[in-house]
This record gives C-alpha cells, structure tokens and sequence, in this order.
C-alpha cells in the first residue's frame, strides 16, 4: 500500500442547469435518430418511441449528474441484450414459425449477419472476394450493412464496442450482477489469452474449410437467436457444445465470477478489438499518485482488463472495453476516461463526456430499434393476445 | 492445409521453447542480418529434413500396416483420440516446457553431444525429432495419406506452419514478450487437439457403422 | 508540440460523434458502396454458385449453376453442382434432367424429382458423380445439390 485508503471526496455534482445542457445535445441526437425522420403512427408506437426516449435520455442524465458511468450504462446494456433476444425470436418465429435455420433458408441466403462472424470472413473476403456466410450483402441484417457499422463503431470507440453496442454482451453484464459477491475469486491469468487463441484458430479453419467456423462450432448466441435445425450427428454435436458454452460461459460463469467469463476469455471478436484500442483516441488511465493499490479495480473489471502490472504501468490492458466500471470502483477516483494526446492532470470529467458521447450514442440507437420493437410486441400481446 | 494449421497453431510453442536453447549458440554476437537468416535458414533446412523423414516413415506404416487392414479408420481414430487428449492436456493444462519432457530428448541430447552441434543444419535436424502431441497428430494425418508425396506434402505443410515464426529470428530482440505468444500458442494447440478429437470420434463411429 | 497533440486529440474525440452518426445515417449508401467498391458476393457453397445455364421448358425452367469446387487458394478436390426448378406452380410431379455439367458432351448424371413429395433420385453416368443431397424447398421452387469429385 503506497498510502493509506482514505474515503475519496464525495462526486461531485453537477448542477442541474448545466447537465441540463450538456444532455440537450443528446435528447436532440436520440429522438432524430429513434425516429429516422419520421414519427410513427399506431398508438403503441408513439407510446414505445416517447418511453424509450425518456428512459434513455433519464440514464444519460444521471451519468452525467452523477458522474457514475457503469451504473447506468448496464442497465441499458441488459436491456439492450434482452429486448434483442425477445425481438428477434419473436420476428423468427413470425417468418419461419421457428428459431431453426434451414438449409433451404442458408442457400437462399435467409441467414442474418452478426458481428461476430467478421473476424472469419477476412481472409476468405481478400482471397476469394466473396464472404463465407449464408446472408445477404444488402438488406436487413446484411453482410454490407453490418461490415459499416463496425468499421464506424471501432474507430469511434475501439474494444468499447463490447460494452456499448454487443447486444449479447449484455446477458452476461447481467448474470454477473446477480450475486452481491462472487464465488469463484481467482482465475488464472493464463485464460484471459483464450480469446486469441480462439481467434487464430477459427480464423484459420474458416480459411480452411471456407465456412464460419466460430457460428457453426463454438457461438453460444445460437442459444437465444437461431440455429441450424438438428439433421445429422454433426449438428446434434454442434448443439450440445453451444448450449453448453451458453450455459457454462454466459450463465454460471458470470454468476459465479461477477465477471464476463464470454466476453473476457472466449470472445474471438473482442481479441480483434483489442487491436482497435491501440488506435482508438480514448483510453483508460490510472493516477498512480492517487493510486493506493487496493486493487478493487483488479476485483470489478469485467473483462479481466486490470492487473497489478497496469497499475504500475498507469494503464490498462488492451483488452479494456471502456465500460467504465473500475472509474466508478474506485475510492480515490484513480482511474479515468481520458483522450489520447491531451493533458492528463486535470478537468477528468470532460474526457468522460467526450467518450459518453459517441458511446452512448451508439447505444441508444441500437438499443432504441429493439426497446421499440419489444415494447410494441409486448403491448400487441397484452392487448390482443397475439405480438404481430 | 490442414497440416499447416497444425503446424501455425504449434509454431509460437516451437519457436518459444525450443528455439531459446539453440539461438543464443547459433547466432552467437555481432553476426549481422544477413549471417543470422543464413544460419537459421539452415536450421530450418535441417528441421526440415527430419520431419521429411518422418513423412517416409508415416508412408511406410501405411503400406506396410494400413493397407492390410479392412477398416484403416479404426486404426487412425483411436490414435486421433489419444494424441489429440494429448494435445488438449498440453495446450490447457500443462505448464512445464514441453521439448525437455518428449520421449526423444535423451535421444537428441546424446546426439547433439556426438554430432557436431555448431552446424546448424544438424542441430535443426535434431530438434526436429521432438515427439510432441502436435506432432503425433502430424504424424497421425501423414499415415492417413496413401502416397509418400502426399505424406511428404503433408509434412512439409506442417513445417511451413511451424516454421513461420522462426522468419524473425534473424532480428534481434525477439524473445522479449514472447510469453503470452507461447500461452495462445499453445492454447491455439489445444483447441486443435479438439477438432482432431472430434475428428476421431467421428471415424470410430463412422468404422463401426458401416 | 504538445498543445498540437492535445488539440489532434479534442478533435478526434469530437469527431467520432460525427463517425457515429454517419455510420448509422448512412449505413444504407455506405453499404452499397462498400458491396460495389469490393464487388464482394456471398461464396458459391452458400449460394450455389452462379447460374450458367438455363432451359425453358415452357411451364417451368431448370437453372444449372455452374459446378463449385472454390477453395482459398485453387480448388478442391470435391464440390457440387446445384439445380434449380422455378416455378412451383408451373411444375410437372415429377421432372427429369440429364445433365452434361462439364461440357464434354458426354451426360454425366440423370436427376429424377417427385415436385410434389421432394424425393430426389440420382443416376450416375460419370465416375465423377459421387451423390446427391436432399431436395430443398426454396421459396420459388426445388433446389438439389449433386455432389462431385474432380477427376485424379
């Protein structure tokens, strides 16, 4: 211990004049781009498009008022990963009349595009010019549109990617803050390098077989998404292994540790972002001088990103997906959002709204279509008994 | 292809633990650039033919033990099952340097004591005798292959793969950081060892349902 | 020096307000432009491969792709090639092609599909022919891959 764990000063608040202000920008950014120009009609649409407005802008608010990231952010994650699932089962079932994915369907291209498959489809994309994935490249839920918004979304935020836009990632942010505190306490750090290897080999084998190796074999997402329906052995072993790694990596992992056990040490997309925080303009920094080593940042961090190295390097690992948890952890308010370049003694909080801006952003309009899409389903259901 | 993913999701160990014992004596200080990537290229030639050895050897048990037999895939699978139990054990769990614990490091050792050491080629010749569960696999695939060219092919792919990480021993510093490479490599291995035992199980079934 | 890095810095930071929004306002151009600038199309063993032959039969008409055997680098030992019958409505119950798919004028297999049941029956004439999979209902009409191996 450099010094002795002293109560940090009390957050300070802004006045509600001033957050007023600095949240206007968003309100106005949030309800143009939940409206896309137009306001819906239906009595349940303007009512979904005015509560999810409001409860959006209200979270912004009180990160900005209160200074607490994290809090806030998660609840909009899991609602995000939440209002995902029931979306886009409920539009399955609506299509197809089940989750199952048909061969038919694959070859007629029937199959959405997600961003985890990307890392596969690099290599086969520059050789073969053409993209090993049974979608459409133009469309909804397409291969094109998908490609644009992470290529947006990393240079914006980097690995804050899987903190502020995955909408998987949040069932695991979840699960994880279920217990007050966890079970399982250490892992050893020799895990938290499983991402890339997962990545260097279904990279390759993609490159082998010219198939997504990762959605075929290992995406535990196929649990509350859809999946190829069951006709061989093959498939009945591919089910088994990804129900297991949702069961294992999503659910009791995460409840055990407190931490994203996918996110952390599986995920082969967040090894490839790890790679965008190099580049990326924000970062999380550690004041050593404030630092006292309690190491509470090393407990809370989800992804594994803190380690006693980062801390006397001042940093933290490439792996940190800006979530922002270890900022609000700390008692000596040591870790902060700051901007590559700039000075790094003072005015902390305004690199804090710098990165809440373009991040929440991102979340409020991805998380606005499928909040939207659930609160009409599930008022239509309410009301009429059936979701359509 | 195969073969030379093997030998990619291998390399970083090879490199790591075998290459520290052998590069400080091959390269040796004030050798430039270009002296340095002649040595290691003869290391690599000498690697290389070992494993080309090998690949006559895999060839001869295929003519010699595979062809006799009805079902080739119930000789093979169960060998996939075990070296790749192996490979996933030496890719997750094990923590220990994997060249000094093969069966054919007193083998080598004594070798390189008789022949001499300082030519590079041999010493590469001799390092590539390591026995390690990726390349059992290796060897395992090779017999699979019905033609010494394909078994040759096969083998020269997965010193390919191996050797890719050797092409920046030349410039120096190399070694530093080098530990988390070793941990995805040899984690990239074990996962491997999964396919490979999934691969395996396949064949049993596949051999006894026919 | 470090007034002009700091400076670099606040206007990236700013800008990636306006990457977001452009991102997502203008995902729909972006996209094509991005599918049109890389001429990127989906791999032939998703979608069957391109569609280099077609006989009308009046009613209904049979689309022959071409057969696919891409691999990363060359190809492969073994592929397919996908047969396509359109309209459901103007199709007869059962449909009957013989196909010469590598133009050596020669019939390589004889197809047989029941339209209304989807059994699908091959008769190979080639030792190229190794099997077929089973017919596919597609939302205009049947699909069936007819798997193939490259002569050693």
């Amino acid at each position: 211990m450099k010094k002795n764990t002293t109560e940090a000063s009390a957050t300070t608040r802004r006045s509600l004049f001033k957050t007023f202000l600095l949240c206007l920008p968003m309100m106005l950014l949030t309800f143009m781009m939940l409206t896309g120009g137009s306001m819906p009609t239906g009595g349940e649409r303007l009512f979904a498009l005015a509560a999810t407005f409001l409860f959006f802008n209200l979270l912004f608010f009180l990160m900005v008022r209160t200074g607490k990231t994290d809090r806030f952010r998660s609840i909009l994650f899991i609602t995000l990963a939440v209002c995902f699932v029931f979306s886009f089962i409920s539009n399955l079932i609506a299509v197809r009349g089940s989750m199952a994915l048909s061969r038919a369907t694959m070859i007629e291209g029937g199959a959405p595009f997600c961003h985890l498959v990307i890392p596969m489809t690099l290599i086969p994309a520059v050789l073969t010019k053409t993209i090993i994935f049974p979608g459409k490249i133009l469309g909804s839920y397409s291969i094109a549109g998908m490609f644009v918004i992470w290529i947006g979304v990393s240079l914006a935020l980097g690995r804050g990617l899987c903190s502020w836009f995955c909408f998987f990632g949040g069932l695991e942010d979840g699960f994880s803050r279920i217990l007050k505190k966890p079970i399982i306490k250490n892992i050893s750090k020799k895990w938290t390098y499983l991402p890339y290897a997962v990545l260097l080999v279904v990279v390759l084998m993609s490159a082998l077989t010219l198939s997504p190796t990762y959605c075929q074999w290992l995406c535990p997402f196929k649990t509350v998404t859809e999946f190829v329906e069951i006709t061989s052995v093959k498939v009945l072993i591919q089910t088994i292994i990804f129900v297991s790694l949702f069961i294992g990596l999503v659910v009791v992992l995460p409840i055990l540790t407190k931490r994203r056990t996918q996110c952390g040490l599986f995920c082969p997309l967040g090894a490839l972002q790890s790679v965008t925080n190099k580049t990326n303009v924000f970062e999380i920094r550690i004041d050593q001088d404030k630092c006292v080593q309690c190491n509470k940042c090393i407990r809370v961090c989800p992804t594994f990103s803190i380690d006693e190295e980062s801390l006397g390097r001042g940093r933290v690992k490439a792996s940190c997906t800006k979530c922002g948890k270890c900022v609000d952890a700390c008692p000596q308010k040591a870790l902060f959002y700051h901007v590559k370049g700039t000075s790094l003694s003072s005015k902390l909080d305004r690199y804090r709204l710098l990165f809440l801006y373009p991040a929440f952003l991102v979340l409020a309009i991805i998380a606005g279509r499928f909040v939207q899409d659930a609160m009409v389903k599930a008022i239509n259901l309410i009301t009429t008994g059936t979701m359509i | 292809m195969e073969a030379f993913i093997l030998g990619l999701s291998n390399g970083t160990t090879c490199v790591a633990y075998c290459a520290p014992v052998l590069v400080p004596y091959l390269l040796g200080e004030g050798k430039g650039i270009l002296q340095n990537s002649v040595l290691t290229a003869q290391f690599l030639l000498g690697r290389l033919l070992g494993y080309l050895l090998f690949a006559v050897l895999a060839w001869g048990i295929n003519r010699s033990i595979l062809q006799g037999v009805s079902k080739p895939d119930l000789v093979i699978g169960p060998a996939y099952v075990v070296f790749s139990l192996l490979l996933i054990y030496y890719g997750f769990f094990k923590t220990r340097t994997s060249c000094k614990t093969t069966c054919t490091h007193g083998l080598r050792h004594k070798l390189m004591t008789i022949l001499p050491v300082s030519i590079p080629m041999i010493a590469g010749f001799v390092t590539g005798l390591s026995l390690c569960p990726p390349f059992l696999l290796a060897f395992t695939g090779a017999v699979e292959k019905t033609t010494v060219i394909q078994s040759m092919f096969f083998f020269f792919a997965f010193f390919l793969g191996t050797s890719i990480f050797f092409i920046p021993l030349p410039f120096s510093g190399l070694f530093r950081g080098f530990s988390a490479l070793r941990i995805i490599g040899r984690m990239a291995a074990g996962l491997i060892g999964v396919y490979y035992l999934y691969s395996g199980i396949m064949m049993l079934i596949g051999g006894y349902t026919i | 020096m470090k007034k002009l890095k700091g400076m670099l810095g606040y206007i990236w930071a700013f800008l990636t307000v306006i990457i977001v929004l452009a991102t997502f306002m203008g995902n729909d151009y972006f996209s094509e432009q991005l599918a049109s600038a890389t001429g990127i199309t989906i791999s032939p063993w998703f979608s069957g491969g391109e569609i280099v032959k077609t006989l009308d039969h009046g009613t209904y008409k049979t689309y022959i792709h071409r057969p696919v055997f891409d691999a990363l680098i060359g190809e492969k030992r073994k592929g397919f090639i996908q047969l396509n019958w359109e309209p459901y409505a103007g199709l007869p119950p059962v449909v009957q092609e013989t196909i010469d798919y590598n133009g050596d004028n020669r019939a390589d297999f004889l197809i047989t599909l029941n339209t209304k049941t989807g059994d699908a029956s091959l008769t190979a004439h080639s030792p190229t022919v190794l099997f077929i999979e089973r017919s596919y209902g597609l939302k205009k009409g049947w699909a069936v891959r007819v798997h193939l191996q490259k002569r050693s």
